[in-house]
């Protein structure tokens, strides 16, 4: 018969080895099993971690910025008129950058009474302030709004010293007496800085009890921007605003920095202990599966396979188990990186199409260097051995 | 029993082998594991057509002088020519191709792939040798009666068909030498007479067949018989007649 009469029936090597494969596989499902889910925790832990770690600059920036102002504003002169105008604040606030702006409030500080008692009185805005000073414990709750002029939060140690609690009322009245209101306290703040002796009050209601209508001490900004990012953003700022000194407060973007960098160490670490441990257990069960198949092995050798084609035979098996463990493994690793973001940074973590090859070649690499040991035995395997008569 | 010098063997070769072209020569063919002399000195020849059985004792050596006629091993001294080449200095590489171009070989423990059906297993010799053919498999599945078995696995067949799929295995490639380790080692009367049968007529068809055997029966159905002890050819009387 023709060649062409039959295409079907005459198949390719590659088929035949396919067929080979699958069954060998299928044959062995609980140690497939094994392989892949091992290969799959180990590309799941990867992918999130990439997926983390692609992300993790501007998320971890932005939480990181969470924790403070990083930019303090205050009038460029140090002698004459301590204060600028709420029209500048509000003029500098529209300029920055307003998505990488984490939050802002100016302040404005005096002296008040609380009957016989004087404090240091801060006008703020809440909202702002919020955003900028998450790591401050309240209890009672914070103001929510800025122009609320009836309630106030106190200090813990003013508090502590004036016996007050939160829903207590107090009255507020300026230096000389020309300007009371009663105010209830609607949180106790504990910060470990000077607010712990403070008054915290809406800035409308520091203005006219202080007498000093629109205008500002100071502003704390939390701006997503590190070390010379940071340090051209003020300067570019600053040239548009001569009136007022900008300055990152370097100390805490320094700090951020290093613990973004220490996290991402930490983040290797583990990524390179769950891939010694996926490599080993992909290790062990390749060891196995060529111990059962040290008969087929030495049956395809004397059949006429040379070492290369049993090398190709085991790659091919190991590369195959890879890519089923990393496809399954990118799925649970992309969700294992939206608990993570949800958890952490109480956010979703976009996907990023560079963390399927980088997954896949980190996994392929430690599945590779796993089976090294586990090809050459099977190479070493001598057919005259293994195939004697009993 | 007598034992026989390489000279003497030469001449009952030469008395008692048809003078056609010699597919396995060796000559002084020793094979040693460290201080043990498993094969020493063999001088051999066998021509084309021959049916050949090798017998002995245990550790006599047959196994061992298969290994290397098979090309599964090398051997420590000696040459060993197939087909007038001499593979004796071969790597495992050039080996490998001498086994899929020109060796059948047929175990007595049949070494069936569990998981791939008769024909597949004799689609395997294929696979390493050339092109896979599924038509050409089932062809030699029918030449040793085993058409209607092609799709049934390694454990729905007898040892008996068994060992046939492994003979059709050992055919597929159209080897110029067939090799066969105690075939009938695990087969029952019936299935072992099925099986010399088929070598028998593999032999009437003009191949040359090695068997080794404990079974002086089977001896008695080759052309003749080689027997080995203690590593030696040695030469019995009953060769001669």
């Amino acid at each position: 018969m023709a060649a062409a009469d039959r295409p079907t029936t005459v198949a390719r090597r590659g088929g035949m080895g396919a067929r080979l494969l699958w069954r060998a596989l299928l044959v062995r499902r609980s140690r497939v099993l094994a392989a892949v889910t091992a290969i799959a925790v180990g590309a799941a832990v990867i992918a999130a971690l990439a997926s983390l770690y692609f992300d993790i600059s501007a998320k971890m920036s932005r939480e990181l910025r969470a924790y403070g102002a990083n930019f303090i504003v205050a009038p460029a002169s140090a002698e004459g008129d301590k204060t600028f105008s709420e029209a500048t604040y509000r003029k500098l606030i529209a300029e920055l950058p307003a998505d990488r702006l984490v939050g802002a409030s100016p302040f404005l500080y005096g002296v008040a009474r609380i009957g016989e008692r004087e404090a240091v009185i801060a006008g703020l805005d809440f909202a702002g302030a919020q955003k900028i000073s998450p790591y401050w414990q309240v209890e009672g709750n914070w103001i929510g709004v800025d122009f609320d002029e009836r309630r106030c939060m106190l200090g813990e140690r003013l508090a502590e010293s004036l016996g007050l609690h939160p829903g207590d009322k107090i009255e507020v009245s300026n230096d000389d007496g020309s300007f009371t209101t009663e105010l209830t306290v609607r949180g106790i703040v504990e910060t470990g800085e000077a607010e712990d002796d403070q008054i915290l009050v809406n800035r409308s209601l520091a203005q006219k009890l202080l007498g000093m209508p629109n205008v500002v001490n100071l502003a704390m900004l939390s701006i997503q921007a590190e070390g010379e990012d940071a340090d051209r953003l003020a300067s570019t700022v600053e040239a548009d605003f001569p009136g007022l000194d900008i300055r990152p407060i370097r100390q805490v973007s320094q700090s951020d920095g290093e613990l973004l960098d220490k996290i991402k160490v930490l983040m290797a670490f583990v990524a390179g202990i769950i891939l010694v441990i996926t490599a080993v257990c992909v290790n062990s069960t390749l060891t196995a599966m060529i111990v059962e198949r040290r008969r087929e092995i030495g049956l395809q050798k004397a059949l006429g396979a040379d070492d290369s084609a049993i090398m190709r035979q085991f790659l091919i098996e190991t590369v195959t188990l890879s890519l089923i463990g990393v496809a399954v493994g990118l799925v649970i690793g992309f969700g294992l990186a939206q608990l993570l973001g949800q958890a952490v940074f109480s956010t979703a973590i976009s996907f990023r199409a560079i963390v399927v090859p980088a997954t896949l070649a980190i996994s392929l690499i430690a599945a590779l260097a796993a089976a090294i040991v586990p090809i050459r035995r099977a190479i070493r395997i001598v057919p005259a051995q293994v195939l004697k008569g009993e | 029993m007598l034992q026989a010098s390489s000279d003497e063997l030469e001449e009952f070769e030469t008395d008692s082998e048809s003078q056609t072209r010699p597919v396995i020569e060796t000559r002084g063919l020793t094979k040693r594991f460290g201080t043990v002399t498993a094969l020493d000195h063999i001088d051999l020849t066998i021509r084309a057509g021959e049916f050949v059985s090798v017998m002995g004792p245990s550790g006599s050596g047959k196994t061992t002088f298969l290994n290397l006629i098979s090309c599964l091993d090398t051997p420590t001294e000696g040459s060993y020519l197939l087909d007038g080449i001499d593979v004796s200095t071969f790597t495992e590489k050039e080996r490998a191709v001498m086994r899929r171009e020109r060796i059948g070989l047929v175990f007595q423990q049949f070494h069936l792939i569990p998981y791939l059906n008769a024909q597949e297993n004799v689609m395997l010799a294929q696979h390493y040798h050339s092109v896979v053919d599924a038509e050409g498999a089932t062809r030699a599945l029918e030449r040793v009666g085993l058409a209607d078995r092609a799709h049934h696995l390694p454990s729905q067949l007898s040892g008996g068909e068994q060992q046939r799929v492994c003979i059709a295995r050992a055919l597929i490639n159209e080897p110029s030498l067939i090799l066969a380790d105690e075939p009938t080692g695990n087969l029952d009367a019936k299935n072992e007479h099925l099986v010399m049968e088929l070598f028998s007529e593999l032999h009437r068809e003009g191949r040359v067949i090695v068997l080794i055997t404990h079974n002086p029966e089977l001896g008695r159905r080759t052309d003749r018989t080689i027997w080995f002890e203690h590593g030696r050819r040695v030469r019995r009387a009953s060769e001669a007649a």
